[in-house]
């Protein structure tokens, strides 16, 4: 079965630091747009990501 | 601010008459295709995700659920970003087998049309929520528009006109551009350049609105972030909800929306073929997501700040009306229209080809026209089909009365869809998954989302036991709407799962999974086809579809494979069927595609059913290669590695399936046949060009495993001459047999060639002795003639032309011998077997060896039988007699010298021994006599060809050739060739 290995990695560090990563995201002092910036990386993470080839490419 | 209906009237035709000329100006080609056909356009289109939700519904949410709102983005964002496990599989079986809905997919894994009539319909009841969403989102702004927004509020009557009036303008949208091609394999250009078209619009719509709640509302961002700071509990409520049940249920339910929903299915594969497009919305769709979803906290927190009485939803109307905004009003309003439009066109039109394909054509057959192909109807039932979906989206919303909110309606609707999340993910991941798994699963979670959801949003109640159940399984703190999903979606997949287990999967299932699993290639079998050439097919297929569809389809599926319609592989035609059936699929949906190609293109039951197409999965792995990694990588490369030195071999290979199709044919086959490995792969051996088939399909079964010497005789050209050896391969049912075929001609010609130097060169040894033999009768004839000049006696004149004659007849028996010996040469190389005299031929050999004065004194002794025949070429086996007993000569002292030529008749072979005296042949150099210039003799006395030649000779009489030395002992232990000939009779050959 073709995994794409980067997104296991994606998934487990996620599953590991999802804890803190809500923490840091829902504080309340934090500005209300900080997810956005959370979802900004995870955006330049999928261009990253995309560059090469998918294993199940056709 | 308000406007009259009139006024808004206009502009939703001007604006979606704006929308057309885009679709129109796409479709013409007049925007260039490098817009049209770029990927920021595919990810743009992707946008119709979010529809009205995304404009209005979500602000709600945002309101009641604070940071909630972004797991309706954060679903899809989540499936685009890990699109390697569930959209690149479903891209690549959509591609392939030209499917365009989750039905087609769901039929195809699933083998069975009852599955797809039953998710199309399940699919149309859970998108009509959805849909009134659409309508209602459109209808209430008209309405707060209008300046009834607080009727709005306080459940007033609604403008249903004006809504249908936006339903008939849609669905003839929809129906003009929606329905251009009729099959799937074909990108609607229009449509997706417009969707794209309305997803920008869409966006800046909601930029417009940020910017007035921003600036024109909050003062700034620094006013906005001082307004939170003094309203704590704003920003408090913003995390308020994200713990618990709720926020991972939701994220569930958009995450399998974005794969079940099927407009989004429709515009990411139906209207999609390139795997970089999609590489591209991996990351292009969540950027979208992202910066479509940043207006909508300070939108919400705007419509707070104005403390105005409209729903929540439609607080970018508000902030337009309260700062009496035109432009602000106008933004707001497109927002919605636009997400509403697009939502409703694109889903109307993939609900169309899913009832057509899986209610209509299964149950009635297209009536075939000479005049009207199949093409035309399907257009029409395809637009009334749109139709009637978007009426009944319109009658849903009328029935509703704006009872429940948008937030409220889109989650019915993507609750209802989540039900066939456990499908999906079965079709590249579970081949034990069958149809009564999936329909029994199904059944029972939408049961208890019909029960728990739709029937309570229609107006009816939901069952007690049901709220007891959930109440009994999650306690009271869970939301309804939580507790339906999470049960239905558990007890759907449980269902699945055990009834899946617990029935028997169908091969065709089986294989179908197969094709489906994401870590099998798939593994085509080799079938034997009913039909025999590329030609049948259009006749075969005419009662299905008529002849011209027929004929039309057929030469699509030839012009796609690059084939002839006078094609006659096996393997071509089983891809011409496969091809067939995905066009076919694509227009008419897989299960009727599949159901006529089963009735009019069968496959031959037989023996061969599970043989596997080796070439297919070969050219598979091919297209594949650069996927692997790892080991696979690593034994991708030791195949090519094997393949390649196969290919490369010396010497010709070809292998041939248990029903005498080629799988393989090396580059030495095209060298020594002059026919390419693509004109022949696939086909029947019989099949190929003569006279390469015919020799090789003898020899494959016949009984003998080595054929030395075959000569092929080919029309234009010289015969070439081949050693063929084969040997099976048992692999249970991939069986086949290997040939080797070595080519020979070469070495051929040069025997030939060897053979006529050879006898040159014995001319040339027996020139000396036959000028000799000639010059005494000449001496004599010219004595004679002299004493005839003076001669008078008419008596003795008479004797003496007795003598002259005598002597010419002697010089003519020498010249004859000659002649016969030197007769044959590479001209005449073939071999005229024929009944000879043996004792005969013996005699002719002494004869001539007798002519060489310079050989040693030797006594010839032939004792063969006078009566014995054999079945030889005269002069052939007189150039073997003259090789042996010359050796045998040579082989002698000259003392005492004797050889002795005897036969024996065994059965119907006769036995000749050439025994000599001479010094006989040591053990060790017995296996190198008929080698080919092999001699002992001294430098220059032999040629070394005398014994292969005589070895050559005898294998092409058929006969054999043994050696055997000693045969006595003492000083000349003498050596004993043995010949064996077939025995024959004059009167049978002539027979």
């Amino acid at each position: 079965m073709y995994i794409n290995r980067l997104l296991l990695l994606f998934a487990g560090v996620t599953l590991i630091f999802f804890p803190a990563i809500e923490t840091w995201m829902f504080s309340s002092e934090t500005a209300w747009y900080r997810p956005y910036q959370l979802w900004l990386l995870v955006v330049i993470g999928a261009y990253w990501n995309q560059r090469s080839r998918y294993p199940d490419e056709l | 601010m308000s406007f009259s209906l009139a006024q808004i009237l206009l502009f939703i035709i001007a604006y979606l008459t704006g929308l057309f000329a885009v679709a129109h100006l796409a479709d013409r080609g007049i925007i260039p295709e490098r817009i049209t056909r770029h990927p920021a356009v595919y990810v743009l289109s992707l946008g119709v995700f979010a529809g009205a939700m995304a404009s209005n519904g979500v602000i709600a949410l945002a309101y009641q659920y604070g940071y909630n709102f972004l797991l309706y983005y954060l679903g899809v964002v989540l499936m685009f970003v890990v699109a390697a496990l569930l959209l690149f599989p479903l891209l690549r079986l959509c591609r392939v087998y030209q499917l365009a809905s989750l039905a087609d997919v769901l039929t195809f894994r699933f083998r069975s049309p009852l599955v797809g009539a039953a998710v199309t319909v399940a699919m149309c009841i859970t998108l009509l929520p959805l849909l009134a969403l659409q309508i209602q989102v459109v209808a209430d702004s008209i309405h707060i528009l209008a300046g009834d927004g607080a009727a709005l509020s306080s459940g007033g009557p609604r403008h249903n006109r004006l809504a249908l009036f936006f339903c008939v303008i849609i669905t003839v949208f929809s129906i003009l551009f929606g329905t251009r091609h009729v099959s799937s394999q074909y990108r609607n250009t229009g449509l997706v350049t417009a969707i794209a078209f309305e997803s920008l619009v869409k966006l800046s719509a909601l930029m417009v609105l940020l910017l007035a709640a921003v600036y024109s509302i909050f003062d700034g961002f620094d006013g906005l972030q001082q307004w939170l700071l003094q309203n704590p509990q704003i920003a408090g409520r913003l995390t308020q909800s994200i713990q618990g049940n709720d926020a991972r249920i939701m994220l569930v339910i958009f995450f399998a929306g974005a794969v079940c929903m099927p407009h989004i299915f429709h515009m990411a594969f139906a209207e999609n073929n390139d795997s970089r497009d999609l590489r591209s919305a991996t990351w292009g769709l969540p950027l979208y997501l992202l910066l479509l979803s940043l207006p909508i906290l300070p939108v919400a927190w705007a419509g707070i700040k104005l403390g105005h009485d409209l729903p929540m939803e439609y607080s970018g109307l508000a902030i337009g009306m309260a700062l009496n905004s035109i432009p602000f009003s106008a933004a707001a309003f497109v927002a919605g229209l636009s997400a509403a439009s697009a939502t409703i066109i694109v889903t109307t039109l993939a609900l169309a080809n899913m009832c057509l394909n899986h209610l209509i054509l299964p149950l009635r057959p297209l009536q075939i026209d000479r005049e009207q192909t199949i093409y035309t109807q399907l257009k029409w039932l395809r637009r009334s089909l749109i139709a009637i979906l978007i009426i009944s989206g319109y009658i849903f919303f009328v029935t509703l009365d704006g009872r429940q909110s948008l937030s409220e309606l889109a989650l019915v609707a993507f609750t209802g869809t989540l039900q066939f999340l456990p499908g999906v993910v079965a079709t590249p991941y579970w081949p034990k998954a069958n149809r009564t798994g999936l329909l029994c699963g199904l059944a029972a979670g939408l049961g208890v989302w019909s029960f728990s959801m739709l029937l309570p949003l229609a107006g009816g109640d939901q069952p007690l036991w049901l709220t007891g159940l959930y109440r009994q399984l999650l306690g009271d703190s869970e939301k309804l709407w939580t507790a339906v999903a999470l049960v239905s979606l558990l007890l759907n997949a449980t269902v699945f799962v055990v009834v899946s287990l617990l029935t028997r999967t169908s091969k065709e299932e089986r294989v179908a999974a197969e094709i489906c699993s994401m870590d099998d290639q798939a593994r085509p079998t080799r079938q034997v086809l009913s039909v025999y050439s590329a030609a049948d097919f259009s006749q075969r297929l005419a009662p299905s579809l008529g002849q011209r569809t027929a004929e039309t389809e057929v030469n699509r599926a030839l012009e796609e494979l690059q084939f002839t319609r006078d094609e006659t592989r096996p393997y071509a035609l089983r891809r011409l069927r496969a091809r067939i059936e995905a066009n076919l699929s694509g227009l008419l949906g897989p299960a009727v595609a599949h159901r006529i190609i089963e009735r009019r293109i069968p496959f031959l039951p037989g023996a061969h059913a599970d043989t596997e197409d080796i070439h297919l999965i070969e050219r598979n792995l091919d297209q594949a290669q650069p996927q692997f990694t790892g080991l696979a990588a690593d034994l991708d490369n030791l195949r090519r590695h094997h393949r390649e030195t196969l290919d490369k071999l010396p010497i010709g290979a070809c292998s041939i399936g248990s029903d005498g199709e080629l799988l393989m044919w090396n580059q030495s086959m095209q060298q020594i046949t002059g026919i390419a490995p693509t004109d022949v792969l696939g086909s029947l051996l019989g099949s190929i060009t003569p006279p390469w088939g015919e020799t090789l399909e003898t020899f494959l079964y016949g009984d003998s495993d080595t054929a030395l010497k075959t000569e092929v005789v080919v029309d234009k050209g010289p015969s070439r001459w081949i050693v063929l050896h084969k040997t099976p391969i048992d692999e249970g049912s991939n069986s086949s047999t290997v040939i080797m075929v070595e080519d020979i001609t070469d070495f051929e010609l040069l025997e030939e060639e060897l053979l006529h130097n050879e006898r040159l060169a014995s001319i040339g040894r027996l020139a000396a002795g036959v000028a000799h033999e000639i010059g005494n009768p000449v001496t004599g004839i010219a004595c004679l003639a002299q004493n005839l000049e003076y001669e008078s006696d008419p008596e003795e004149i008479r004797y003496m032309a007795q003598d002259i004659l005598k002597q010419t007849g002697r010089v003519t028996r020498i010249v004859e011998s000659l002649m016969n010996f030197s007769h044959t040469g590479p001209q005449s190389a073939e071999t005229k077997l024929a009944p000879t005299n043996l004792a005969d031929c013996v005699d002719e050999a002494i004869h001539l060896l007798e002519l060489d004065l310079e050989a040693k004194p030797v006594s010839f002794q032939n004792h063969c039988d006078r009566e014995v025949v054999v079945l030889a070429d005269s002069q052939r086996l007189l150039q073997v007699f003259i090789n042996l007993l010359g050796n045998a000569r040579d082989a002698c002292d000259e003392e005492d010298a004797q050889i002795e030529i005897t036969s024996l008749t065994i059965g119907d072979q006769v036995r000749v021994d050439v025994e000599d005296n001479g010094c006989g042949i040591p053990p060790e150099l017995q296996s190198q006599v008929f080698e080919p210039f092999y001699t002992t003799k001294e430098p220059g006395a032999g040629t070394g060809l005398g014994l292969a030649l005589v070895f050559s000779i005898m294998e092409d009489m058929n006969g054999k050739v043994q050696i055997a030395s000693p045969i006595s002992r003492g000083k000349n232990p003498g050596t004993r060739i043995t010949l064996y000939l077939p025995r024959t009779t004059y009167g049978l050959f002539e027979l």
